[in-house]
């Protein structure tokens, strides 16, 4: 069956999954954000407990030639712990809310977290000699008696198990009074940008106690707001240019040349409302919950409630390509609003190529969208299609009338069960998953 | 799914989303709560436009008194409502003129009445009141679905009562009766805001980012006019800062706060004495009103 992002032969099948089995799933073991890194060869998750779990890609096995190599633990540690600001009355929760890789320079690794308050700077190293022969401590790492040194040796190095490490080596605090939604790293690599509600601010990698503010949203008075910023991302090559979308559904491009704060915007991109459509609701299903650059740094894409957005970032006044995630949906956001679900943020991705996009949906589905195709394709992130090198088969929701085999209908639909974060291998066939507590980690079938 | 879709239920669920989001860990989250206040603007719209067909409906034989009292309490609000356009209007710049949804009436005296009396006594200490006065109103929707809305029903609030879950509109009324069991006797609760003195001309800017995370009172910046007494603002302080009202307000973005920036010099009393109470649905039975979310 063809598929997308490939040619006619090309399928998704199951590789991994990693996460509990339980049906009672903790609160803190959600899993709040998915990245790979530039290679492709680490992949980092953020919980709503505060920890981050980093997976590392394992070199084809010779035995199975036929199949890409696993992704494996590689790092876990606490990133963030939940803290309580005693002026202001408030907890300030630990789930990381974004992880942002930084390019590789070195042997060690560095990412950032972040939650809702402080941004923080990870190096994660390995470590796999150990230094022995110490003069001054013994094998223990006791110190030695002085009078017991009679003589001088030079330690060596000996080889030990693989240990990896992981340290905080900057904290970006106390900049931000809202809530972060977004860091994207510059690709200058000195710099990155810290987004809130309402502000968004640069900081210098190396500098952790002052930041310039970019953009600042928040009116005078406050009865004045009527949108907020929702997510803010640097341009892939283009170290001067920002885009940030809006809860009214709009997109602003910024350029940092033209002042120092870019309250306005250099382009401005929003597609007109159908006043067809109109419903209480509008203005949710209208914001924007993710925006991300394409690899190549002409288009952008955003995803709404119902929808996801192509633009061109030389066209400000509609996007080129539209793709209706769950449409069917819209005759039900009256109990989506009841439930809270409307206010879910989904993400999006693109792919390395840029042809195709993936985005998360309901009852544990996930849409693909080839864009030379035009083709969709929906799949099941569960369970039961879990086994090694098993083909997903792709899923429908029937809309209405008469409910097709192997179709499953609106109001069968989990609405628990949600993907809100998804990430694509930057330069292969690989998909990772994020369905509540599990992480799923799909590839092409190499045929 | 099944879901009762009528405007009062989006209204009685959206303010019960406001207020359970104040308890939320991670503290208040300002976007959430912004969208909500769409939903409650659009949904008051659509309600308001239901009760203006059912009140043109209304039989023509009315008494004297009340009819003359009602057109008294229009022509003193009608300026406000003016002020209250030119001011929801400046979300998108558009001229008052061209906001629909409510036809004002050119006054020369502005004045504050009964929506100000009405949120006043809304404001009584309770762990649990709430205000949302006015969402964040957009001048700029012209979508069929939004139908005029006759200057009468700008003068009315729409109550979520959370005991009753009973939603009401309630016509240049009063609501808690330590506040104002007499309409022309307005008692001075320690909280009530109203008290026998003149309205000030001072602005309240309440700072979000000093509590929005949670609605404990805190101390709130303002800035004084040139004229105002300094014995004024010090009983102001006290009757705000047990109130927690006017932090939703601002961290909502409610219309009801703006009331209280734009006042004008008046004397309460003169309103008091003027004005009429009218009720649709009675809401104060005895002791029941302690607990209101006040609506618009």
């Amino acid at each position: 069956m063809a598929g997308v992002a490939g040619g006619n032969d090309f399928q998704w099948c199951f590789s991994q999954v990693k996460g509990a089995i339980d049906e009672d799933v903790a609160e803190a073991d959600i899993i709040s954000t998915v990245e790979f890194n530039y290679s492709g060869d680490l992949l980092a998750t953020g919980d709503k407990g505060g920890r981050v779990v980093i997976f590392q890609h394992e070199q084809e096995s010779k035995n199975r030639p036929h199949l890409r190599g696993e992704y494996n633990v590689y790092s876990t540690f606490q990133s963030h712990e939940p803290e309580f600001d005693y002026l202001k009355s408030l907890e300030i929760e630990e789930k990381i809310n974004k992880i942002r890789w930084l390019p590789q320079q070195n042997a060690a690794h560095f990412l950032l977290s972040t939650n809702d308050k402080t941004i923080k700077l990870w190096k994660i190293s390995e470590r796999d000699k150990r230094a022995e022969g110490y003069n001054l401590k013994d094998e223990e790492g006791r110190l030695r008696e002085p009078y017991r040194i009679t003589s001088l040796r030079v330690p060596v190095l000996m080889p030990m198990d693989l240990m990896v490490e992981a340290s905080p080596r900057r904290i970006f605090a106390n900049a931000h009074t809202y809530h972060i939604n977004s860091i994207s790293v510059n690709s200058d690599h000195e710099t990155y940008l810290s987004a809130d509600d309402l502000r968004i601010n640069l900081w210098h990698l190396e500098i952790t106690d002052r930041s310039f503010n970019i953009v600042d949203i928040k009116p005078a008075n406050m009865e004045e707001l009527t949108e907020v910023i929702t997510a803010a991302e640097c341009h892939p090559h283009q170290c001067n240019v920002f885009v940030y979308s809006s809860s009214k559904g709009t997109i602003r491009l910024c350029d940092m040349r033209a002042a120092a704060l870019c309250d306005r915007h250099s382009k401005f991109f929003e597609e007109p409302e159908d006043p067809s459509s109109r419903s209480f609701f509008s203005e949710i299903i209208s914001s924007i919950s993710d925006v991300k650059f394409s690899h190549s740094g002409r288009y952008m894409m955003t995803r709404d409630y119902l929808s996801v957005k192509v633009w061109d970032l030389n066209m400000e006044n509609r996007p080129v390509e539209t793709y209706q995630v769950h449409e069917y949906l819209r005759s039900k956001l009256c109990s989506l609003y009841e439930n809270d679900c409307i206010f879910d943020k989904f993400e999006c991705c693109w792919n390395g190529s840029d042809s195709a996009i993936m985005t998360g949906s309901y009852n544990n589905f996930f849409r693909m969208f080839d864009r030379n195709t035009r083709r969709d394709i929906t799949l099941e992130a569960s369970r039961e299609s879990s086994k090694p090198r098993a083909t997903l088969k792709p899923r429908k929701v029937s809309t209405g009338g008469k409910r097709k085999k192997d179709e499953i209908s609106v109001d069968s639909l989990d609405f628990n069960k949600k993907i809100l974060h998804t990430a694509w291998h930057p330069k292969d066939n690989v998909i990772a998953v994020a369905a509540t507590n599990n992480l799923y980690i799909f590839q092409d079938k190499i045929n | 799914m099944e879901c009762a879709f009528d405007a009062q239920n989006l209204i009685s669920i959206s303010l019960r989303k406001i207020q359970s989001s104040r308890t939320q860990r991670g503290g208040i989250k300002l976007h959430k709560n912004l969208l909500v206040t769409y939903v409650l603007r659009n949904a008051r719209q659509f309600y308001m436009s239901k009760n203006s067909l059912q009140t043109q409906r209304r039989p023509p034989c009315e008494d004297a008194a009340v009819v003359r009292g009602r057109q008294e309490y229009l022509e003193l609000s009608s300026s406000f409502t003016e002020l209250a356009d030119d001011f929801y209007c400046n979300f998108t710049g558009v001229e008052s003129d061209t906001w629909h949804c409510g036809a004002h009436q050119p006054s020369a005296q502005p004045t504050e009445l009964a929506r100000q009396d009405a949120s006043a006594c809304a404001m009584v200490p309770s762990d649990s009141d709430l205000m949302v006065a006015e969402a964040c109103w957009s001048c700029a929707d012209k979508s069929s679905w939004e139908l005029p809305i006759p200057n009468t029903q700008a003068n009315q609030k729409t109550v979520l009562d959370l005991d009753t879950h009973v939603v009401t509109t309630v016509t240049n009324g009063y609501f808690h009766s330590d506040c104002c069991a007499q309409p022309k006797q307005p008692q001075a609760g320690a909280h009530c805001y109203t008290g026998k003195r003149k309205m000030d001309t001072s602005y309240y800017i309440v700072d979000p980012e000093f509590y929005l995370p949670d609605l404990v009172p805190v101390p709130f910046k303002r800035m004084r006019s040139e004229d105002e007494d300094d014995g004024d603002l010090q009983s102001d302080s006290e009757q705000l800062e047990s109130s927690n009202i006017s932090n939703l307000i601002s961290v909502l973005g409610s219309g009801g706060l703006s009331e209280f920036v734009s006042w004008q010099q008046m004397d309460l009393e003169q309103i008091f004495g003027s004005q009429t109470i009218c009720l649709k649905q009675t809401l104060l039975a005895g002791s029941g009103w302690t607990r209101a979310i006040e609506a618009f």
